[in-house]
């Protein structure tokens, strides 16, 4: 009919005066950007890219891992962690930034800024044009005349069930959007001169310092539980960039033989124990393909809980092949978890391939 | 923004590379571990020469005469390079190292590169502004892993080795330099060249490999890559196989054989 309106509007906006009732006490606490689950119950987050929530199955659990497997030039793997980093600014989730390469606050000025319009316009063509049509029909309608004064509210339909936004990457997010963010740094040269004497070969010296700084996050913003008394919860999406790189005084990209063969690992196990005591989710790029000793990336996929690995098609032989002229690169989906359940929700093509289309970066299945 | 040539014939790069910074009005600093200063220097103009500041790491490596000037391994820190550094004429500098090799044989690859991506910034407190970071590298010293290591973290990657057979030889025998950089947008370029280096340290480029000098790899005739190549079973009949198989009987024909 004429008047579809949201449920628990205010009078004043000109929609209806009907008010769901719902005590106050049994109402769900419901953190901005997550929705639950209707498989397993979890709550989960986007990761930034409607099309990757699709295939992990309607998002990332709130404390699970992440874990990208990067492509030849880190390309496409870096876009992903953006877009999971944009996506927590939009929801307004607080952020934690960890690099060895680049300045945190230089990548979050480099987020790709979010599409509200067109967001919208994309999901929704075909319902837009049903509700006009049906606004259309009742123009012509003068039965129900009571109703042609109210002003038309334009439903964003299964907004309250959809999660994701959509991003322009030609475009940087705004600066007031970024200042509003509450977000967190780690970046390890500074990390390093704060305390020089200590070695820089020595390799969990890296990745303590970042564990501690995890740890201490998570207690002093309260996401572990520890300020029962704060009604707003929030999420804290962390990002690692280029994990295990030579650049974190980790050597397992240069030798098959390195000094200290599970620091990484170990470092996944302790994140891992954060992770699920609080409420946040990670994500973490690692050069894949520049490690050495395979059995340390097969360790890796253990630990983690969803794995996505990128292959682009730069500079490989499948540039020229006709059958991969639209798409850029393909997905390989390593790892999906069981969260409460005793099967995983894989999608059923396992061939998907990615393209970047002007702004968007879709991920279909390659045929 | 580092970048490196893999390079077993380094004694060409540099002489190439120096002018064409100085010309620009930045200083060179070089830091030489492996040959001594006289032969590097040999060959260059005056004006160049007065730009380019070489910190000798050649004469005494370990230190052992302690003289002053000479440059160790063991200097070898961001704040050690940034000192050198700022011994230098202000103004955007280029740090050369020659080479990257030397000194990853005597200090782990991890602190190579922490040390490297702290440079600018040691430097740049220093008031220094480094513009760039060239570093040689001999690629056959070194694990594949390495090399693909810091093929990753450089921002281009120039490999020269010498031009397949069939295209001259000797002194004047020209290169191959197979270029890659990566641009802050996210693009890739790749390119090939063959080059020459004349007197006085000029390069000069002699066009790009075609498909007439043989390599590795078959020509490929189209630019598309044929899907239907290289397929484990036959789309196709050849003639033996098509009238063996009209001479088949099929099962259920009453035929005069059965």
């Amino acid at each position: 009919m004429a008047a579809l309106a949201t449920g628990g509007g205010m009078p004043s906006d000109g929609a209806t005066s009907f008010q769901r009732k719902v005590p106050a006490s049994s109402r769900l606490a419901t953190i901005a950007g997550t929705r639950p689950s209707v498989r397993h119950g979890q709550l989960l987050l986007s990761s930034g890219l409607p099309s990757l929530d699709c295939v992990l199955g309607g998002g990332l659990a709130v404390g699970t891992l992440l874990l990208i497997e990067e492509d030849k030039y880190s390309i496409y793997s870096n876009l992903l962690f953006k877009y999971f980093l944009a996506e927590g600014i939009v929801c307004g989730h607080n952020l934690f930034v960890a690099s060895a390469k680049e300045d945190p606050a230089d990548i979050l000025k480099e987020l790709p800024a979010p599409l509200f319009d067109d967001a919208h316009k994309n999901q929704v063509n075909e319902k837009e044009t049903a509700i006009k049509s049906k606004q259309e029909s009742q123009e012509s309608m003068k039965i129900a005349w009571r109703y042609q004064n109210l002003p038309r509210i334009e439903v964003s339909p299964a907004a309250s069930a959809r999660i994701g936004h959509y991003y322009d990457v030609s475009k940087m997010v705004s600066p007031e959007l970024l200042q509003s963010t509450k977000w967190h740094r780690f970046f390890v040269p500074e990390e390093m001169s704060l305390h020089p004497e200590i070695k820089t070969c020595n390799m969990t010296c890296g990745y303590t310092r970042l564990l501690q700084s995890i740890q201490r996050i998570i207690y002093q913003e309260g996401f572990d539980g520890s300020y029962p008394q704060k009604k707003q919860k929030n999420i804290l999406r962390i990002g690692i960039q280029s994990l295990g790189s030579v650049l974190w005084g980790d050597d397992i990209c240069c030798t098959d033989n390195p000094e200290d063969i599970y620091s990484l690992t170990k470092f996944l196990y302790v994140l891992r124990g954060l992770l699920r005591m609080s409420l946040s989710a990670c994500i973490i790029t690692v050069p894949a393909h520049l490690i050495q000793n395979k059995a340390i990336m097969e360790r890796v996929t253990n630990l983690s809980d969803t794995v996505v690995g990128l292959e682009s098609f730069i500079g490989s032989e499948r540039e020229t092949n006709p059958l991969y002229k639209d798409y850029q690169g393909l997905i390989h989906v390593h790892k999906i978890p069981r969260l409460n359940s005793l099967i995983c929700d894989v999608s059923g093509t396992k061939d998907l391939a990615f393209r970047l289309k002007r702004k968007l970066f879709t991920i279909e299945s390659a045929s | 923004t580092p970048l490196w040539p893999a390079a077993p014939l380094r004694s060409w790069l540099i002489p190439v590379s120096s002018p064409l910074c100085a010309s620009r009005g930045e200083s060179v600093h070089v830091f030489g571990f492996e040959i001594p200063e006289e032969e590097f220097l040999a060959g260059f103009d005056p004006d160049v020469t007065v730009r380019l500041l070489y910190q000798d790491g050649f004469t005494d490596p370990l230190r052992w005469t302690g003289e002053a000037g000479g440059f160790g391994a063991e200097e070898f820190t961001a704040l050690g390079v940034a000192g050198r550094l700022a011994r230098g004429p202000a103004g955007p500098a280029t740090v050369v190292l020659d080479s990257l090799s030397w000194l990853l044989l005597r200090q782990p690859l991890p602190a190579v590169c922490q040390t490297l991506g702290r440079i600018p910034r040691a430097a740049a407190s220093a008031g220094l502004r480094v513009t760039r970071i060239l570093a040689l590298l001999h690629e056959d010293l070194h694990p594949p892993g390495l090399v693909e290591t810091l093929r990753s973290l450089a921002q281009a990657v120039v490999g020269v080795r010498p031009a397949p057979e069939g295209m001259g030889s000797g002194e004047d025998a020209p290169r191959l330099a197979s270029m890659l950089q990566r641009k802050g947008t996210g693009k890739v370029l790749t390119k090939e060249e063959y080059f020459t280096v004349l007197a006085g340290f000029t390069p000069k480029a002699l066009g790009e490999p075609t498909g007439s000098v043989p390599r590795d790899e078959d020509a490929d005739p189209h630019s598309t890559v044929d899907p239907t190549a290289n397929l484990t079973f036959n789309l196709r009949l050849s003639d033996t196989e098509r009238r063996a198989r009209d001479g088949m009987p099929l099962p259920f024909h009453f035929s005069a054989q059965k």
